[in-house]
């Protein structure tokens, strides 16, 4: 078994849907589409290239739609979307899908919960029955939901206890954001995992759920005219009702740095400095993702360069910059080497930072990474399930899946000036909140660091 | 951040790891239909370098596959790590290009190259788009044919990797498996960590790492496959003119037996103390990639342990809740890989989460599997197969692993046939020949101070060791 490959990268995470894409003279293909009457939309890209299916289906509804108390339930929610309807009972969704030849999967983040199944061609009369199945039809069996509780308790534990890079980043975000909902994680806090109430996940479903409130995304062996024909046989009927109440706290400025430590038993420390930058939607998301790729992308960017090769202060130096729905943080994790104080790592971290803020990038980086973006479009479309992940993307976080075919001229249009303008404007200390992990020995007698 | 109702499964790496490739043309067939390979042309240069191509057209990107055939097993005893430094290096400086460079002019057209070892060879992969492909190329042979492995960045190297094995070490779920085949394999080669350990990483020099390049990287111990939007005969010309210069070898064969199964049952602790959760991993000797029974084994292991509805994820998480995941893999090597059960679950429910895991292996040999659990292992195996062999790059890494393994097209244009063929009888037999339940070898990495007596239930006698020491075994 090998280890992580030490790489400077961006974060590109699980999904494409963290960090999108880009282009520049990016082929175009074909994406049909047709509105249901509950409201739902759904997308198709006919693909036959292999014999199978990618179906994503985007609920515009996520933890930034959760209170105080309740937090992670979206995420729980999107569990219990697999333990049991009316026509499928508990555990029929899984096993009915597999005998079929199908497989599934399903994540939940700040603004979506997005559920996924890839299915061979002959399954997909059977695959429309089981969601809509569980759209119209979910059960709350009581048993389902007290194992489940439990399954997600141990996601939290493997996702944020044992693994420190997850628990520095709850922290990050939690004293980051102390208005808006991005201040809670995900998965939820283990106290509320431990709490909800049958009625909050009720009032969850009758929040989130509606065919309106969802955009259905199909590529691969299928024709529009056959998904258009089935979604109005399994879906149409489904009634709609009320989205979910809009979200309108918005963050106050931050007027200050705000720091976070967090000790615990490591063998290395771990550094995150976040920003806070705009929504997906705003004109900064492109020259923002070209100073990210210039700073993050490959073992020739400035960031790597720096830490990694010449200074030899970091092990990896990596970006986040999520897609989003409200404004949000963009994200530097470094991982100091042994022996290295954070300190300093943090300090060389901004010194790259001012001279982006300073001087205008070459232009030979500038093309670098638009050639860069360019050719990270076309490997997220070499499959069907990347080009599903894509459209839908664009379609829920910039409003519309054609941005996806010009994001390429937006990507062009970016200039030096515009590169220095974003990082005047957002990388300032002001503006920034730093979080440590710092290593302790472990307790002699077996205690502590139990959460 | 996302979270995710499964883990991104390497479920379905393992299930197909006996079967791993195709590609279609872009006719649709069904499922069921057995899907053939595209023409593969195969070619030797004369210095005994092979070739490997196909045309695969759709997205303008190129890949390419590299094997050479040397891995952790080439590893001197004391050295572990030296075939992994070896391939870091390749792009560490060349005659013709610094470091910076080939990073540079890498990432400049927007290309990956790359280089890793594993336990039997060491695998590189690079991929272009169609127009940047003599720059590409370029780059691609010059890193394999004329590294200089600078000394600097020979010291560079060896701290990175050491700090990194440091870091893994902080989750658990990073280095179960080192642990598992160190102690598994004791002696025999697959027991070496492929990173090698904080103290054999320190004794690496340059000449080992020159030593090892001169007598393992040579071109008849190596094979190339490309894959992509290219036309077979230009990019024959091609690749001939860029390699056949390359001269050197021959190359030493690596002697490799199986190893032989452990016999009763023997258990490593591993302490760390900060532990919330208790990973484990049971399991023995397995089979090796040549294993003429191996897609029926593929076939029972779906149900066992190889996808979400598997007995194993059924009983811990489903049924239970004990975990977030529970699954089975066979490694399949050159020689007979690891066998293992893997799960994690809170302290407190480690002892219920192993007995649970132990139960479901016993009940599989006692109770067997119905008809129609077999039916929905096949079908499911066969739905989920064409994405596996989707892409060019893909399919370039197909060709070179089958070509490796001395195997061809029929692994894959038979495949369908051999997964229909399979009866109950079969699999019962196969249950009985490949799923050890007396003779089990257990890892726990977990929170000694209070698992250490559950620990102890399962073997007549326990190791432990703390997580900070340097060595896996």
């Amino acid at each position: 078994m090998e280890l992580k490959k030490r790489v400077a990268r961006l974060s590109l995470g699980a999904i494409l849907i963290l960090c999108l894409i880009s282009v520049a003279q990016a082929q175009n293909f074909e994406v049909k589409t047709h509105t249901l009457k509950n409201g739902m939309k759904i997308l198709v890209n006919e693909d036959p290239s292999i014999p199978n299916v990618a179906m994503y289906i985007f609920y515009r509804i996520g933890s930034r739609n959760e209170r105080p108390g309740t937090t992670g339930i979206s995420h729980f929610f999107e569990h219990m979307m697999f333990n049991g309807a009316k026509k499928y009972g508990p555990k029929q969704f899984d096993v009915t899908m597999e005998a079929a030849g199908g497989s599934n999967n399903a994540f939940t983040n700040n603004d979506v919960t997005v559920y996924q199944d890839w299915f061979p061609h002959s399954a997909i009369d059977l695959i429309f029955d089981l969601e809509a199945d569980r759209i119209e039809n979910l059960s709350f069996d009581p048993k389902m939901v007290a194992s489940e509780r439990e399954v997600v308790a141990s996601e939290r534990r493997t996702s944020v206890d044992s693994e420190n890079s997850g628990l520095l980043n709850e922290q990050l975000w939690a004293a980051a954001f102390t208005a808006h909902p991005y201040h809670w994680p995900v998965v939820g806090w283990m106290v509320d995992i431990q709490n909800w109430k049958m009625d909050d996940l009720k009032h969850h479903f009758e929040m989130g759920y509606s065919p309106s409130n969802a955009t259905m995304v199909v590529s691969g062996n299928v024709t529009a005219d056959e998904i258009f024909k089935l979604a109005e046989k399994y879906i149409e009927p489904i009634p709609s009702h009320a989205p979910p109440p809009p979200v309108t706290t918005k963050e106050p400025e931050q007027m200050g740095e705000r720091r976070v430590v967090v000790k615990k038993f490591a063998q290395l420390p771990l550094l995150m400095i976040g920003y806070h930058v705009p929504e997906t939607a705003s004109p900064d998301y492109y020259p923002l993702e070209v100073l990210q790729t210039i700073l993050f992308a490959g073992e020739s960017s400035r960031m790597y360069q720096r830490l990694v090769d010449k200074d030899q202060l970091a092990l990896s130096v990596e970006s986040e910059y999520q897609l989003s729905f409200d404004p949000t943080l963009f994200i530097i994790n470094a991982q100091p080497k042994d022996g290295v104080s954070p300190d300093k790592v943090e300090k060389t971290v901004y010194e790259e930072l001012d001279k982006a803020k300073t001087d205008f990038v070459t232009d030979n980086e500038l093309q670098k990474a638009k050639n860069i973006l360019l050719a990270n479009f076309y490997r997220n479309m070499k499959t069907i399930n990347g080009k599903a992940s894509a459209i839908g993307s664009y379609e829920v976080f910039f409003g519309d899946y054609h941005r996806l075919f010009t994001a390429a001229d937006e990507f062009n249009k970016v200039t030096k000036e515009d590169v220095r303008r974003v990082a005047q404007k957002y990388f300032s200390d002001k503006n920034r909140t730093v979080a440590t992990l710092v290593p302790e020995s472990a307790d002699p007698k077996g205690g502590g660091n139990e959460r | 951040m996302n979270v995710n109702r499964k883990i991104k499964p390497s479920f379905l790496t393992a299930i197909l790891l006996g079967a791993t490739l195709t590609s279609f043309a872009s006719v649709p067939v069904s499922a069921n239909d057995q899907l053939k390979l595209p023409p593969v042309k195969k070619v030797k240069l004369k210095n005994g370098m092979t070739l490997l191509l196909m045309e695969r057209h759709g997205v303008p990107i190129v890949s390419f596959n590299v094997i050479v055939k040397a891995g952790s097993v080439a590893d001197p005893v004391g050295k572990e790590g030296l075939a992994a430094i070896t391939a870091d290096m390749l792009k560490k400086g060349t005659k013709a290009r610094t470091e910076d460079q080939i990073s540079e002019q890498t990432d400049f057209i927007g290309g990956e190259v790359g280089f890793d070892a594993g336990g039997d060879f060491t695998r590189g992969a690079a991929e272009f788009l169609k127009k940047d492909i003599d720059k590409g190329l370029d780059l691609l042979s010059d890193v394999m044919i004329n590294p200089t492995f600078p000394q600097d960045e020979v010291e560079k190297d060896k701290k990175q990797t050491i700090d990194q094995l440091k870091s893994a070490k902080d989750d658990a779920s990073n280095v179960i498996g080192i642990y598992f085949d160190a102690f598994l394999y004791g002696d025999h080669p697959y027991a070496r960590p492929v990173d090698g350990t904080e103290t054999s990483i320190a004794n690496i020099t340059r000449d080992d790492i020159l030593k090892f390049y001169e007598s393992y990287y040579s071109p008849s111990n190596t094979i190339l496959a490309v894959a992509g939007d290219i036309n077979i005969a230009d990019m024959e010309n091609v690749l001939t003119s860029k390699f056949e210069p390359w001269s050197g070898g021959p190359s030493p064969k690596i002697e490799l037996k199986d190893a032989p199964a452990v016999k009763g049952k023997r258990l490593l602790l591993v302490d760390k103390p900060d532990s919330t959760q208790t990973y484990f991993m049971i399991g023995n000797v397995g089979i090796a990639r040549t294993n003429p029974d191996r897609v029926y084994i593929n076939v029972v292991n779906t149900l066992f342990g190889g996808r979400f509805t598997s007995l194993l994820n059924s009983g811990l998480r489903i049924n239970s809740g004990l975990t977030y995941g529970a699954d089975s893999s066979f490694e399949q090597l050159r020689a007979a890989g690891p066998f293992a059960i893997s799960s994690y679950t809170a302290n407190e429910s480690t002892e219920k989460a192993i007995d649970m895991a132990l139960s479901i292996l016993k009940d599989l040999h006692e109770k067997g599997i119905t008809e129609q659990q077999l039916t929905s292992a096949k079908n499911y195996i066969k739905g989920q197969y064409p994405p596996r062999v989707e892409t060019s790059d893909q399919l370039a890494s197909l060709m070179t692993t089958l070509e490796y393994y001395g195997l061809d097209e029929s692994d894959v244009n038979n495949l369908y046939a051999k997964i229909d063929s399979m009866t109950l009888a079969d699999a019962n037999r196969i249950i009985k020949q490949y799923f050890p339940t007396d003779d089990l070898v257990f890892v726990l990495i977990g929170k000694a101070s209070e698992i250490q007596k559950i620990a102890s239930k399962y073997a007549p006698q326990i190791k432990v060791k703390s997580i900070s020491d340097p060595s896996f075994n």
